[in-house]
Parts: C-alpha cells; structure tokens; sequence
C-alpha cells in the first residue's frame, strides 16, 4: 500500500513539473536577433527601438547585436559559413545580390503588399530586374559647409537651390583655403606647406566615387549592370578632378580614401571649410560645435547625386523567419523609426509620400536636428526626390570585390605617382573580370 | 638468471605505473595539437582544392587555385614581396635595436629594473591601441611626427599614407614593440660567463675586443633562437594592415596574412584563402629551413662537443 501511494504521489509531482514547464514553454517569447552597424548614437537609437517593439509584442523578444562598419560583411560571411546568422538585419549595402546569389535571403517581396505608398525605386536591390530587397532608409551624397569660416572670409554662402559648378566649387575652396599667415590660395605668396584650414574635402572613400563619374557624364556600368565603363574618359577625369583637389589646386588634404571619416576630419573638427559626405552625418557626427548648412554637390556637367541605404532582410538559415519578418515589417514602417532614427536626421523615409507631400515634409525636417529648412529642403528633399540615381550595387554583383581593388589600383592616384588614367586602364580588365564572377 | 628475471619483472612494473601515467599526462595536449593544428593544417590543404564559398556544396578543382595566384591574381605576387621586404627590415631592426638596449641594460645603472619596465611595456600593450597612437603621430597633415619635421624646416613626409615610406614606418612600429627579444637577450647576457672576461681583461683584451670574441660567440644560440622567432612572428603580419592602412596606399602595405583574410572573410573565398595559406605555409618554411641549415656555420654551442 504504502509503495502505491508513494508511486502515485511521485507520478503526480511529476505529472505537475511538466504542466508548469509546458505552461511556461509556451509562454516564453521567442527570442530573435538583429545585426546591425553603427555610431553609439545609432547603437542608443536601434536599441531604443527594439525596446518599443518588445513592449508592444511580448511573444517575441529582439536582440539587437553591434557589429562595426568596417567587419560587417565579414562577419556576416563567417557567421553565414557556421549556420549561424542573426535572424535579421540590416544588411551591407555591397554584399546583399551576392548574398541574394548564395541564397542566403528570405523572400520580402510581400514586404509592401497592399501599401499605400512604395519605397521609391532607387533604393529597391534587384536581381535580374526582381526586387530581392528593400533599403530601410534614403540617404544621399551631399555638400556640407562651415558657415563661420564662410563668414569670416566674406563670401556667400552656396545656393541649396542653385549647386555651384565644379570650377565655382575649386575658386570658392581656394579663397578658403588658408596658409598659417592667412593668405589663401590665390594669393601668390601662399605657402603650401604650412596649411592651417583647407577649402574643401570630396571624400575619396572608393564607393562615393561614382557620383563624380556620373556627375562628369560618365558611369560605371552600363544601365543593366553587364558591362564596366569606367575607362570612359569622362567616368577617368572625374576621379583625376577629384585627386587634383590635392595635387594641383591645394586646397584638399591628403587622404588615401580608407575609410568613412570625411566629415569627422574635416567639418566636425573644424579644419575645412566645405566638405562632400552622406546625409547621415546630420544625425551620427554633426552638429557638435559647428555651425553648418548644405548645399548639393558640385556640378560637373550633369546635376546628379547617389542614393544608398542598407536593407532590412531576414537571412534565410533563421529558425523564425515569420517572427523576424514581423519584426523586418514594423521596423520599417517610418512612424516605428521616427523618433530614434528619423527625426534625429540618421536616416532619412523611403516612401515616396514624404518626398512629395509639404506637410509629411515638414514633419520630418522641421525641427532643431536638422540645419536651417529651406536649405534642407532644397539641398537633400528635392534634390533627391529629382536627381538620385542608385548606386551600382543595387544592380550589379561582386561589388565589395570591384570596390576593394578599385581601390588598391587608385592608391598611386591620390599622392600622384599615377594618372587615373594610367591606373584604370592598368586595372580595367580585371575589373570586368570581377564583375563576370571569374 | 634469477637475478636477472627478477630486475626485468621490476623493469616491467615500474614502467608500467610511470607509463600509464605520463601518458594520461600527455593526452591533453595531444588532443590540443591533433585538433587546434594538424586537423586544420589538413584541413586547409584539403580544402584548397575545392572551389568552396562558405556555403554550398564542394566542387573540386584540382590546382587551378594555386595556378590562379601565380597567374591572374593581382596582389599576391607583390604581397610576397611587401611582407619579405616588412620582414627583413623589422627582423634586422627589432635584433639590432634590442641586443643594444640588452647590452644598455646590462650595466649596473641605478633603476634599471625600472627601465627593464619600461622597454618591455609596448609588448604587453593593446594592438589596437598602439596602432590608434602611432596612427595619429604618423598623421600626413597634422601627425606629431610632421609638426616636428616642419618645426625642423623639413618638408611633410606622409609615413604611411605614401607607398615608399609606408612599410619602413610600420617596421619601426615593429621594432618599438619587440619588448620580449629585450629579455630574452637579457637572460643569454648574464649566462656568459665571467671568467672569460676575467681572462680577456687580464691578457689586456679592450672593451671591443671582449664583446666581439666573447660576449656575441657566446651569445650566438640566443640570437638565433630570438632571429628565428622573430622572423616567424614578422613574415605573418597582420595587425597594422587591419587596423591602419587596409594594404596601404594601393598595395604597397597588403601583407600575405592580409590578402588571405580579405579573400577569406570579406569575399568568402574560403578554398582560394587556403590555397594562398598553404603556400605561405611553405614560405615561411623554407626560410627556417634556409636560417636552420645556415647556423651551423656561425652558432657556437658551449655545452657541444666540437
């Protein structure tokens, strides 16, 4: 009797453990995780948001994890090797065909279904004409200014509305540029080695070059992304204008183009007067002491800007692609974003609406983050709603490839051992060879 | 016979007992060489002759990635010669610089342990940080290192943002940071013995004299030892490419180790990264085979029998 008690009492404690363990099994959020990289500002700000979502679903809970700018694709790759990708992320923007081509992507095209308004089409990646992924934010290229050293030496400031021509660009940046007896760089005593404050930066980060290809009436591909036309003439004197901002016009310092910092070393540290960069800077590096504004780029021959901006996508190795989805969906609609990422002036809408409705556009840019209205509104709204062209890797594969060793063969350009000339036609055949995959 | 019966039974049993236990001490790091070194030494080999991507299934294809680097690759060629030449100058520098500052240390000045400290820091430091510091005093426009030059009347010089200065400066990063070659020197300096000396001096031998006869022959297994060390550890560079140049000014700082960690981590190419692994691995063999075979000729072992 007293075993048959003993054995029921067992199978009931039992019996209860595993009720209160299934109970609390299908009570437990799924846990789900999200890559992303950035500034501590945006890590603070992707944080603040998958705190709302957490709060407002408690089935699913999103870890975000940090990875830097300069290791993205790479660890992605690694990870991807070891079955062990997050569920989501944002993706790099060079490395999403070539992930798309490993299959490593889940399908969003149901991402906009029955949308009242779609991204606009220059940040939509496509895959032999599909979209295979939709950037979660626009940003463009655009001009900076200091607008106390424009004061100081008394000249206008550039028109948001009206972008300088190249040469306008050059005169403008050699009035500002600066030798330690304050004589610039028209001046004929001008010593240039004792520079203290330089007139302009384009930023020779390898990426941004295309925009000065495209400006010039060049291009680096051709329209379907088959064929490298950098060796165009126009595609070579757009990137040897930019080198000779150093070598003959003196008025940019040297840099060998490696890394994202242009508007950290010239405008933020308050050493240049003008200077090209992405629209994300408003919110990651400016304002801090300086006072700025913007203006478009610089025209060549051709009024133009790139746009880029890296997708949300589930990786397909996730064991809970619908829940990532869910998440990847809320994310980017704007009002999710906003407060963190969009009013901060980070990122900047994807639908069309906020382009082209007045009111939609005030509600974004009206507000002290963001430089004086009228000029933002001319410069980056408008400006990239009438001007913006997708960079190549929306289209093109192999990009983080032709990107690293187009950058290996500029090198001698920028110090002047080599023409642009002489180097891109040095390195043109390998470069289509990387772009056919071999 | 019974003797000798019973000394083997003895034999057998005391083997037996230190056997089993030496080699259950072994066991671990067995199983550490097996599976940290040989598995993947195998492995890359294996792996090189495939044409793998991270993920997907394997294609074999025999020795076209080994042909392709010979051929058509366009950084592996000069990267050979920009690691032989980072090699040859932060080797020869690291011993120079270090066997001086063990000889400086050698004296009897007062704080020397203090300044032992001192060398010997920059070894123990974080990579990253070091190369952060050095970054900024080899600035091209505002570095520390140009603001002096231009304080002296010498134009800029741009370190490592110019293709013929670059590798020089990051071999002199390399030498400021060979601490631990200091104290090993250190160590080979205070074995030498001092009735050598004592015997010099009294057959009136001068200071030169003494260190070129006696301290450098006796001296010669420890400076090997640390040439060989130094030179395995500089022809696998890797740090300063990663953290201040990304292969420099075009391709004139891109390191064998670097080349194969864009190939392997930033384009996925896994099976050519072991390919260009494999033939470093021969390199860097040949070249201790090459110093091995060599020191015979100049290293005297005072304990040998020749």
């Amino acid at each position: 009797m007293k075993t048959n008690k003993l054995f029921f009492a067992l199978l009931f404690a039992v019996l209860l453990i595993s009720v209160a363990a299934s109970i609390v099994a299908a009570a437990e959020p799924v846990e789900i995780t999200y890559s992303y990289w950035g500034t501590p500002d945006e890590a603070a700000s992707v944080q603040a948001v998958a705190d709302r979502f957490n709060a407002e679903h408690p089935e699913i809970v999103v870890k975000v994890m940090a990875i830097p700018n300069e290791e993205y694709v790479t660890k992605l790759n690694t990870m991807a090797t070891a079955n062990e990708l997050p569920d989501c992320g944002i993706m790099n923007e060079a490395g999403v065909l070539d992930f798309a081509e490993k299959g490593l992507l889940a399908d969003v095209s149901d991402m906009y279904a029955g949308a009242d308004s779609m991204p606009l089409d220059s940040i939509t990646f496509k895959k032999d004409g599909k979209p295979v992924a939709y950037s979660a934010a626009n940003e463009i290229l655009i001009l900076y200014y200091n607008t106390d050293m424009f004061d100081a030496a008394g000249l206008p400031y550039p028109s948001a509305t009206e972008p300088m021509t190249w040469d306008e660009f050059v005169a403008t940046a050699k009035k500002l540029t600066l030798d330690k007896n304050g004589k610039n760089a028209d001046d004929p005593e001008f010593d240039a080695e004792n520079i203290v404050q330089y007139g302009a930066v384009v930023d020779n980060w390898t990426w941004q070059l295309e925009v000065w290809a495209l400006s010039n009436g060049g291009s680096w591909f051709n329209a379907d992304g088959t064929e490298v036309t950098i060796n165009s003439p126009e595609a070579i004197e757009s990137i040897q204008k930019v080198a000779d901002l150093y070598l003959v016009d003196k008025v940019m310092p040297y840099n060998a183009g490696l890394e994202d910092n242009g508007i950290q070393r010239s405008i933020v540290s308050g050493t240049v007067a003008m200077a090209t960069g992405g629209t994300w800077n408003v919110g990651t590096s400016l304002p801090g002491s300086v006072k700025y504004s913007v203006a478009p780029l610089p025209v060549m021959k051709k009024e133009v800007t790139i746009c880029t901006g890296g997708p949300q996508v589930v990786f397909s190795q996730s064991k809970h692609q619908a829940e990532a989805m869910e998440f990847i969906k809320w994310y980017t609609k704007e009002e999710n974003s906003w407060d963190n990422l969009i009013a901060t002036g980070i990122w900047m809408p994807i639908l069309e609406k906020y382009y082209t409705d007045e009111a939609l556009t005030k509600k974004w840019i009206d507000n002290p983050n963001f430089p004086k209205y009228e000029d933002y509104k001319a410069a980056v709204v408008d400006y990239a709603m009438n001007y913006a062209v997708s960079t190549s890797w929306y289209y093109t594969p192999h990009t983080n490839e032709f990107i690293e060793y187009l950058r290996s063969i500029l090198g001698p350009v920028w110090d002047g051992t080599q023409t642009a000339e002489e180097a891109i036609n040095g390195g043109y055949d390998y470069l289509c060879s990387i772009l056919a995959g071999e | 016979m019974e003797i000798d019966v019973r000394k083997k039974k003895a034999d057998h049993r005391l083997l037996d007992g230190e056997r089993k236990t030496s080699y259950l001490c072994l066991i671990p790091s067995c199983i550490g060489l097996i599976f940290l070194t040989y598995v993947p030494l195998i492995t890359v080999l294996i792996l090189s002759f495939f044409n793998w991507k991270g993920v997907g299934t394997l294609q074999w294809v025999g020795l076209t990635n080994y042909v392709r680097l010979f051929t058509k690759d366009p950084y592996f060629i000069d990267a050979i010669k920009v690691t032989v030449y980072f090699s040859v100058l932060a080797v020869f520098g690291s011993i120079l610089y270090s066997f001086a500052i063990a000889l400086l240390l050698n004296q009897k000045i007062p704080a020397r342990g203090f300044f032992r400290a001192i060398f010997y820091l920059p070894y123990v430091l974080p990579a990253m940080a070091v190369y952060l510091g050095w970054s900024w005093l080899y600035e091209s426009n505002w570095g520390l290192f140009n603001y002096i030059l231009s304080f002296l009347g010498i134009g800029k010089v741009k370190f490592i943002g110019s293709p013929t200065w670059v590798v020089p400066s990051l071999a002199l990063i390399a030498v400021w940071l060979s601490g631990n070659l200091i104290v090993i020197f250190l160590a080979g300096l205070q074995n030498v013995p001092r009735v050598y000396h004592e015997a010099a001096e009294m057959d009136g031998a001068s200071g030169w004299q003494r260190f070129r006869y006696i301290t450098i022959p006796c001296m010669t297994p420890i400076i090997f030892y640390n040439l060989l060390m130094s030179l395995i550890t500089n022809m696998q560079v890797v740090t300063p490419a990663l953290a201040l140049t990304q292969g420099g000014p075009g391709n004139s700082s891109r390191f064998i180790s670097y080349v194969m960690y864009t190939y392997a981590f930033k384009d996925a190419k896994l099976s050519y990264a072991c390919a260009i692994s494999f033939i470093f691995f021969l390199i860097i063999a040949v070249f201790t085979i090459i110093l091995f075979v060599t020191s015979g000729r100049w290293v005297f072992y005072q304990g040998g029998n020749d």
